[in-house]
Parts: structure tokens; sequence; C-alpha cells
């Protein structure tokens, strides 16, 4: 190694900064609790709602129904966009048809949705996973049109003349073509997705994380929000982390044909 | 989405002068027959009710009367001026601290090394689940905010300016370095220039997740804002409202996101460039 | 006087490290001021390897290169390099491009502005000075980037399969450029191809190199013939059919044979 600190070194350097900073700044009376909880604050608030209930059920409890709601939106928008999008790419008269209308619905945030949510679906379920979908569709449908977009002609044309329904070209030759940009679609599409799951949690929710969050702002218990914010995170890269696996698999499984 | 190349089925291109082209004229028929079922659906027919969704006359009556007279707070003008106002505070810091972080990360591996662990840490967490905690610091008004909206747009312009840097073509830093030009202008004169497109693409993805966060921010708890328009116009069940809402996020996003299109193309001269 | 003094060079990738790789080893060799020197060898005989250390882009493992007395120990303008990508700036016209050594060195705008006159009616294109590389075709995009290269009036010319990116009939039109342009403006230089035609057509000496790991075999003197038959008076492709030519290349075609079947 030449001159200085390893790599490695400024990373654990940095890391212990940060913490070491913000504890300190917390145990030295610079700041009250109430307003930043010291790691130390935050970490024993997480034990608190891991064993005692809190709006009625256990932190962990918390975070299940949330993810409940998730994959709900989530297999929904899968379910829709990807093969909607493989038409697309393969049909240049239903892209006409959609593409206005999904330019369109692109710009609208998808937490603007939340009002027509809870009307339509009252505090059940169906809000959530509705607000999750519009925040998940659209990298599905995307990532599979250009996926399909891409996929060479040729093929397409042998299996038609080999007597192909569109429906065995579509699942047999576009899918198969098209799945590792739907594999990163569906990367993007859940982070994005559980975003707007948080999102809608803190709105119109009367379980889940995120309204372990607004509960905890509006009690002024910024411990509990910053546990929350930390169960948040964790799911969120946890999830990320899987998908960049599978990601990783499927390309290494096309590129090797 | 238009594109040229590979079309599936039968593929009859007629334009009629290059303004008038088969993709225009399916879109154009496409938002007209939806606007037909709508009216049919809401006035027409009288399926959907009002407390579902809104009549276009309603939509047109909830317009000029937000135009004219305002709602929850102000006109539209005020109200998109609020939100546009946050947008722009939030998303402009956001990259002028963004930007040169990635850049320095990507030119220099020790700062990457310091900064990296934080950020990986504070990543994950979704820029919208840092809003009630900004509301517990900073209370309802614009600071939680422009707070908020800059956690958002900051990770994507760090992110993206980072990884233009780290992949400016070697040849061309070699190219500037034979020809005897020192750091600084292989800073200006070669890494800036080839990571542009992608410095683009960053504030582009920082842009649209200032308008995303922005709305939910307003929509948690605003005194005004397109947002607060939402929140407001939800609570007294006015679903054309909801819509007129929707309709100036949607337009505002699109008109800010054009804006910064044309900023991109003035920088970006070279295009096409290989 | 620009002499490149080659001295005991050896080049290992990853000393030290798990797996080291001999890229080159042990080459002695010396260019005399002015001379042209062709350098060609199988794929992976080290002669990219050579130039950019001469050039200064890669740093020498054991031995020692000298330009001009002075020891190599990074790039710089005195050792102007042409690369088989053009790299040319795709942000910056023409103008810019060229100019680009000559602001390092600190020209004023007069002089700046006589080096594009100059250099562009030098390469026949004139007019072109606030065109971008992208608007321009491979020959030219070439052409400017070589210009760019004589702007810094360099004493060393490397280039590493400068016309390999181009077809083939812009590459002999290049070929013809460019012993032209060195007839006014000669350098020392050294010259890194796949082309035996190319290396033999071009060249002072031609340095055939072997590889495994990589070292001079031979090294073949074109000089003195080309003088005498006067090569550079005749168009290129009459200089390929004189017998003196079809000689040397086959010299040089067969050092360059014998290592393709012994080292399959």
């Amino acid at each position: 190694m030449s001159r200085g600190m390893p790599l490695w070194g400024w990373s654990a350097l940095s890391l212990v900064l940060f913490f070491g900073l913000w504890q300190g700044v917390v145990s030295a009376g610079l700041v009250s609790e109430f307003v930043l909880p010291s790691p130390i604050d935050v970490g024993e608030r997480f034990a608190a709602l891991m064993a005692r209930p809190f709006a009625g059920f256990l932190l962990w409890e918390h975070a299940l129904s949330s993810l409940g709601r998730f994959l709900g939106g989530y297999l929904l928008a899968a379910a829709i966009g990807i093969p909607l999008g493989l038409m697309m790419g393969r049909f240049r008269l239903l892209e006409d048809i959609v593409s206005p209308l999904f330019e369109a619905y692109r710009y609208v945030a998808p937490l603007a949705w939340v009002p027509f949510a809870a009307l339509w679906f009252g505090t059940g379920i169906g809000g959530p996973i509705m607000v999750i979908f519009t925040g998940a569709f659209a990298p599905c449908l995307v990532n599979a049109y250009r996926g399909a977009r891409l996929v060479d002609t040729h093929l397409i044309e042998a299996a038609q003349t080999h007597g192909a329904s569109e429906f065995r070209i579509g699942l047999e030759v576009l899918l198969p073509g098209a799945l590792p940009s739907i594999v990163a679609g569906l990367r993007i599409a859940a982070g994005l997705g559980w975003q707007s799951l948080i999102g809608a949690e803190l709105i119109v929710v009367s379980s889940g994380i995120g309204y372990v969050m607004t509960q905890g702002q509006m009690n002024l218990s910024p411990s509990t929000v910053m546990t929350a914010m930390l169960v948040i995170g964790v799911i969120g890269l946890t999830i990320d982390v899987i998908l960049r696996a599978v990601e990783a698999r499927v390309r290494a499984k096309w590129e090797g044909q | 989405m238009a594109a040229s190349g590979y079309t599936g089925g039968t593929e009859k291109r007629v334009p009629w002068g290059k303004l008038v082209t088969r993709p225009r004229i399916t879109g154009f028929l496409t938002i007209a027959a939806l606007l037909v079922i709508w009216w049919l659906l809401t006035s027409g027919l009288g399926i959907v009710g009002e407390f579902r969704f809104p009549s276009p006359e309603q939509f047109v009556t909830a317009f000029g009367r937000i135009w004219t007279n305002g709602y929850a707070g102000g006109t539209l003008l005020v109200q998109i001026v609020q939100s546009l106002r946050l947008v722009a505070i939030g998303f402009l810091t956001a990259i002028a601290i963004g930007v040169p972080l990635g850049f320095v990360m990507g030119y220099d591996r020790r700062v990457e090394a310091f900064v990296n662990p934080i950020f990986l840490l504070l990543r994950p967490i979704p820029p919208l689940a840092w809003i009630p905690l900004a509301i517990v610091w900073l209370g309802l008004g614009d600071a939680s905010k422009v707070l908020v909206i800059f956690v958002a747009a900051f990770v994507p312009s760090v992110i993206n300016t980072y990884t233009g840097v780290k992949n400016t073509r070697r040849h061309l830093i070699e190219a500037a370095q034979v020809h005897g030009a020192g750091r600084g202008r292989i800073i200006t004169e070669v890494y800036l220039p080839d990571s542009a497109p992608m410095i683009f693409t960053g504030l582009r993805l920082s842009l649209q997740a200032s308008w995303t966060t922005l709305v939910a921010a307003e929509l948690v708890g605003a005194f005004l804002g397109l947002g607060r328009v939402l929140q407001t116009a939800y609570r007294d069940v006015n679903t054309a409202m909801i819509l007129v809402a929707m309709v100036a996020i949607a337009i505002s996003g699109y008109v800010t996101t054009l804006l910064l299109a044309q900023v991109e193309k003035r920088v970006i001269r070279w295009k096409d460039a290989a | 006087m620009s002499e490149i003094a080659i001295d005991n060079v050896v080049k290992v990738f990853g000393a030290g490290g798990a797996k080291p790789f001999t890229a080159i080893d042990s080459v002695d060799f010396h260019v005399k001021d002015q001379e042209f020197i062709s350098v060609v060898g199988p794929s992976g005989c080290g002669k990219t390897t050579l130039m950019r250390m001469v050039a200064g882009l890669e740093t020498v493992t054991e031995g020692e290169i000298r330009v001009a007395g002075k020891r190599v120990t990074g790039p710089g303008p005195d050792r102007a390099v042409v690369f088989q990508q053009f790299a040319l700036f795709p942000w910056k016209t023409v103008r810019e491009n060229i100019t680009f050594g000559m602001r390092s060195k600190g020209a004023s705008k007069a002089e700046r502005d006589a080096a594009v006159e100059h250099y562009l009616t030098l390469m026949k294109m004139e007019g072109t000075e606030d065109k971008y590389p992208h608007q321009l075709s491979g020959g030219m995009q070439q052409r400017v980037a070589i210009a760019r290269s004589y702007a810094t009036d360099p004493g060393v010319l490397l280039m590493d399969e400068p016309f390999g990116a181009l077809d083939a009939q812009t590459r002999t039109i290049m070929q013809e450029e460019l012993v032209r342009v060195g007839k006014d403006n000669p350098r020392t230089v050294m010259f890194i191809t796949h082309s035996v035609e190319e290396a033999v057509y071009l060249a002072d000496r031609v340095v055939v190199m072997g590889r495994n790991p990589g070292h001079i075999r031979e090294v073949i003197e074109v000089g003195e013939t080309r003088r005498a038959e006067k090569w550079s008076e005749e168009p290129i492709d009459d200089v390929m059919e004189m017998p003196s030519f079809t000689h040397l290349r086959g010299q040089v075609w067969r050092l360059l044979r014998e290592q393709m079947g012994g080292d399959l």
C-alpha cells in the first residue's frame, strides 16, 4: 500500500466518526434526546417495539402487514405491466394506443392517487395496493417493452414459420428474450413500489410500518420514527439485494447463451 | 416511447405530410375515444357518481373555480408557484452539493471510501420515509418539505455523477495527458464533458424524485401547495378538484422536465458523438 | 535531437501480486533522431506496451527509457501519441482539438490560428475548423488527430495502429499522406502496425517482435533500399510492386510466419 491510510481505513474512519459524533452530540447534551435520539436510544426503542405492542401490534407484525400490501400491489403491477409491455413491443398498434395514456400517467406522482384510492377502496387493502401499483407499474411496463423490442426479429420469424401461435411466441420467444431487461425493471419497480407503500401508509392506514411512523410523529417521538425508518430501510435493502442477485443470475445465464 | 425498427404485425405507414403520421392519429383517436367514454360514464349515462369520479363538466367548473377564486388557500397559480418554489429550492440545493460530491467521489478513491459507508447506510431509506422526521424537526411549514425534497434529489445526482466520472473514457484522458494538459484541464476538459450525459440523467431522476416527494410531503401536511389542494379536496370529497390537482401536478412535472431537457440540449451540443 | 534509448527494459504486469504477467522481457533498442521505426509482431508480443512505455503511459518494471537524453517518467507533449481510436475530444471542434496541446504550452491566439491553418492546409482539410468530430469521416478524424500531434512540435511521434480503424482505401491514402507530410516535417517516429506492407513502406527500419514473453526477434534495415530505389517519388501502388519492396516484405513476413506456426 502506498502512502497514507488504506482505503478500508477511510471507510472505517467515516463510520466511527458518524456514529461517534451522533452519540456524542446527544450524550453531551448538545441536542435534546427528544429531538435527536442517540443510536443507543434508537436501539432501545427498537427492542421495546419488538417486545410490546404499539398501536395494537408488535413491530414485526406491522412490518409483515406492510410487506403483504406491498406484495399485493407489486405482483399486480408485474402481472399486468410485463405482458402489456411485451405486447406493446410486439404490436405497433398497441403501442400507439397505449403510449399517450402512459406518458400522461407517468407524470402524475404515485401518491397523488391516494385520494382516489381512498375514496374508491375506503380503508380496505385496495387503497394501498392501488397506490403501490401506480408506483411499480411504469418500470415493469417500460422494461418489458424495451426488452421485447430488443429481441432479434429472426427469432420471432423462425417461430412463426414453425406455426407457433401468438401466445406461444410471447411466452417462448419474447419473454425469455426480454428477461434481463424485465428483471432489471422488476428491481426498479420494487424500490418505487416499496416507497409508494410507505407513502400510502403515511396517509391512509391504521397498521403497518408507515402508520407506526405517523404515530411516532404525532406523539413527537423521534426514536419511534427513526426505528421505523431503520426497519423500512432494512426491508427495502433486503428486497433490493435479493433482486440484484436474481438479476445477476439471469444475466450470467443469458451471456452464457 | 415512439421508436423505429421492428414491429410485429402489419405495418403500413401512410404519412400525409410528416406531422400526420399513423401513431399520431391513433394516439389522437384513443384520447378522443377516452374523453367520450369519460363523458358517457359520468354525465351521459350516470354510471359513475360524482363521489367516485367527476364528469368533464364538473372538472371544468372546478378548474374555473380554483383559477379565479382559489381553493385551499389560494388560486391555482398561487398553489403552483408554492409547490414549484419548494421543488426549485430543494432540487437546486441538492444538485449543487450532490454533483460536486459525486464528482470528487468518482475522481478520488479515498473520498469514495470515506463517503460510501454513510451513503450505503442512508440510501435504503426511501425519501418519503423522511417526512415524519422532517415534520418532527421542522414542523409543517416549508422547511420540512425542502428537507425531504433535498434528500430525494440528492441521491440520484450523486450516484449518476459518480458513475459518469468513473466511466470517463481512458483514451481521452490519455490523449489529454500526452498533449501536456495538467490535472485541472483534464478535469474540466475531459472528465466533465464525457460525464455530462450521465450527469444529466441524474438530474432528470432527481427532478422526478423531487416532484414525487413534494406531492407526498404536502399531502401529509401542508398549509399551501398542490398537495394541500389535493388533501383538502379529499377531505371535502370534491373529486373534481382532486382531478384538477392531479392534472396540475402532472403538467408542472412535465414542464419542468422539458425545461431541463432544453438546458441539456444547450450544454451538450455534440450529441451523436461516438 | 530526439533519439529514443530503450535500455534492457522489462515490463511485468501485476508484479508482486498473485499472477504476474511478463509482457516484455529485456528489450534493448535505440532509435536515431528523425528515424522512422515500424514495429510489427503477432498479438500479445508487447508492441503496444512498449510504445506506451516510451509515451510514459505505462511504467517500466526494470531498465530505462530515455528520450533526447532525459529519462521518461510520464506523458508529455514532447512525445505525441496518435491513438487507433483517434481519441479526438467529441465536444471540441477541429480547431479546438488541434490546438489542445498548444494551449498547454501557452501559445498565443495568433500562433494557434496560424497552426490550425497550416495543418489543415497540409492535411487537405481546409474549411473544417469549426466542425465537430462526429461530422467528419474516419479518415478525416485521423488526420485531425495527426495534426493535433504535430501541432505541439514534438520531437517524437508515437503511433499505435493509427490507420487500423480505417477502410482499406482510406488507409492506403493515409499511408501516402504520412510519407508526404513526413518529408517536410521529419520527426522521430515509432509506428505500431499489424500490416507488413504498411510497416515496410513507411519505415527506415522494421522491428519484428516475438511473444511469450515479448522481445525483439530481428531488426530489418529498409531505409537504404528506399532511398536507393527512390520509393518516395512513386505512387504507393507502384512501390508495392517493385521487386525491392516485395523482397523486404517477404523477409518480414517470413519472420512473422515462423512465429505463428511455432506458437500455435
